[in-house]
């Protein structure tokens, strides 16, 4: 109980603090706090379903990028949408996408799914590098708004609402048992009832909803997007380290994990500029975390934490023939 | 002959052969998914460090490209012979999700060879020469460049061994076996775990040669391994995940699939014809159209 109301004040310490920070720093710094906002969101939506659910999307960008997409597409010269009309523009487009992708797949094995996600992004990049109406390699241009405090709000609002929406269903909620059910034990979950496709369906359409919002904002926000810099698998690959990082399957896990991996990115970015390197930091963290740290940051807090010990040593040097190695 | 027809024909030949080199490393990625029981995302990345190697090879010493092929082999074949166990065990371990675990570190593993080839050798993109680049072999009205012949043949040649291998040796016995069964055939006495290190070397040494070739008939630079990945799980989904006897068709189709589209409406809309024919397949048939078993 005690450990429960350090937490609340904890969460409202730090709401409080982000709802005045645009008043405490100048706009470098909010720059910055923007950014780790929307990782820090966009770590939450990849979570949903890759930590609640156990189904690891590979390629997350491609609603980031959708949503980017739709709104420079809907707010250029031609149509002039407001804003906050293309948003849910973004979303409905979104959701389309992640049914057509998600109906046939998720009824398979999650190596399938992994395939078909990853495919589907690179295949964005290709579609939007080749055609005339996304502007080419070239990308596309927004009607530059430079309002700062408007965009680390924005940021805030739908960080704070992707959060809200995960605790609510997924930690408080009869959708939350009947998803993390279907991850710990699907032909279980399947037994008691619980239409598992219709379940993981409704989960990734959530998390790709989410992720489009964030690209919507990001792409207004930066005034230029194209293909690379939206629908690249660097960002998918920051989604992943990040969740990873913080902890699958906990709700704090990727918030820590994205702010903590945003700021290595801009030190990094502060004294080398865009480099390649970058990548394969990405790389080495994921197998890294893989192989030491399962459960992430937030394992070491919970009580089950104890349990990564256990994995370290099997991922050292164990032969275990426990039979869990069948497909599915 | 009438000039369309020509170009036909040169089309699908050029398809053919190169759905050849294709085969070779999916049916060695099919082959390590049998054992493992993961789908390995740094397919690319061998077969880009395979390019790598035979540039380098004949930039450096001065040796024809072909020679690195043997080299390609026993250098990737013992790093993916290091790397077996370590996926095996995270395949196996007893955390929540060993199988999302396994995908998570090969795709980690793909994204640091990348980052690392990037950050060595930056984004120029090289061809690796060899003593049959620019010539070419005139068969009726269908000229063919003479590296992708000889690359077929390669090909034939290493897909024909790795068959006699899987199905007149012992050990390929055990391998079938581990790959239906496990457990099974862990009881029959096959340690898997040191099946699972010896098959992951085979796969990555195979791939890692079919990447020398790639080299020579293209040209390679970090970025094209996405595309090789991309290969490899089209003919994954064809052939259904494992099927090593479907996966020769699938490799078959994907390389004519490839090269009409390209001759015919344009090479920047290949991957999106991959793409559009991978998703109708998971689509109407999820489980693979060419299915056969192991």
């Amino acid at each position: 109980m005690k450990q429960r109301r350090t937490g609340l004040l904890l969460l409202i310490g730090v709401i409080i603090v982000l709802a005045l920070l645009p008043m405490l720093v100048n706009n470098y710094w909010l720059r910055i706090a923007t950014g780790a906002l929307m990782w820090a969101g966009l770590a939450c939506s990849w979570n949903m379903l890759g930590g609640y659910a156990g189904y690891i999307n590979f390629g997350h960008s491609a609603f980031f990028g959708l949503g980017a997409y739709v709104t420079a597409l809907l707010m250029g010269d031609k149509l002039a949408w407001p804003f906050f009309a293309t948003v849910p523009a973004g979303i409905v487009v979104t959701a389309l996408f992640a049914i057509m992708i998600g109906a046939p797949t998720l009824r398979l094995r999650g190596a399938y799914f992994a395939i078909a996600t990853w495919a589907f992004a690179e295949v964005l990049i290709q579609f939007t590098s080749v055609m005339d109406f996304t502007g080419g390699i070239g990308g596309i241009g927004l009607p530059p708004f430079l309002d700062e405090r408007f965009f680390y709000f924005a940021m805030f609002g739908a960080a704070a609402l992707t959060y809200l929406i995960t605790w609510a269903l997924f930690e408080r909620s009869r959708f939350g048992l009947k998803v993390k059910a279907l991850r710990d034990h699907e032909p279980a979950a399947e037994a008691i009832g619980i239409n598992t496709s219709l379940v993981k369906l409704q989960t990734f359409v959530l998390s790709a909803v989410t992720a489009s919002v964030f690209g919507a904002i990001f792409a207004y926000w930066v005034t230029f997007i194209n293909p690379k810099s939206v629908f690249g698998g660097d960002i998918t690959d920051q989604m992943v380290v990040m969740v990873l990082l913080g902890g699958l399957g906990s709700l704090w896990g990727p918030a820590l994990g994205g702010v903590g991996l945003f700021v290595v990115n801009r030190v990094i970015w502060m004294y080398w500029g865009d480099t390649a390197f970058y990548i394969a930091i990405l790389g080495a963290a994921i197998v890294l975390v893989v192989l030491f740290m399962p459960n992430g940051i937030a394992g070491l807090f919970s009580r089950d934490g104890a349990k990564s010990g256990a994995v370290l040593d099997k991922a050292v040097g164990k032969v275990v023939g426990d039979g869990q190695g069948g497909p599915n | 002959m009438v000039p369309a027809l020509d170009l036909f024909l040169q089309t699908l030949l050029n398809g053919l052969l190169i759905g050849g080199v294709i085969a070779t490393f999916t049916i060695g990625f099919q082959l390590a998914f049998g054992v493992l029981h993961v789908i390995d995302f740094a397919v690319g990345g061998w077969v880009v460090l395979g390019g790598y190697l035979g540039y380098y090879m004949a930039a450096g010493l001065g040796v024809d490209g072909f020679l690195a092929i043997p080299v390609a082999f026993v250098l990737f074949g013992a790093i993916g012979y290091l790397i077996g166990p370590i996926l095996y065990n995270v395949r196996n371990s007893r955390t929540a999700r060993p199988e999302l675990m396994a995908l998570a570190l090969t795709f980690g593993l793909f994204t640091l060879l990348r980052g690392g080839m990037l950050t060595a050798w930056g984004f120029n993109t090289h061809s690796v020469p060899t003593a049959l680049s620019g010539e070419s072999l005139a068969v009726g009205p269908v000229t063919v460049p003479l590296i992708r012949v000889a690359a077929a043949v390669f090909a034939i040649a290493i897909a024909g061994g790795l068959f006699l291998f899987l199905y007149r040796t012992r050990y390929g016995l055990a391998i079938r076996a581990t790959a239906e069964n496990r457990q099974n055939a862990a009881l029959m006495g096959v340690n898997i775990r040191r099946l699972s290190a010896n098959v992951y070397g085979l796969y990555a040494g195979i791939t890692a040669m079919a990447g020398v070739l790639m080299g020579a008939i293209f040209s390679v630079n970090p970025e094209v391994g996405l595309r090789y990945t991309l290969f490899a799980f089209f003919v994954a989904v064809l052939a259904g995940l494992g099927s090593v006897g479907g996966a020769l068709v699938a490799a078959l189709l994907l390389g004519v699939i490839e090269a009409f589209v390209a001759t015919y409406v344009g090479s920047s809309y290949s991957l999106l014809a991959i793409f559009a024919t991978l998703f109708l397949v998971l689509l109407l048939s999820p489980s693979g159209i060419l299915r056969h078993g192991l």
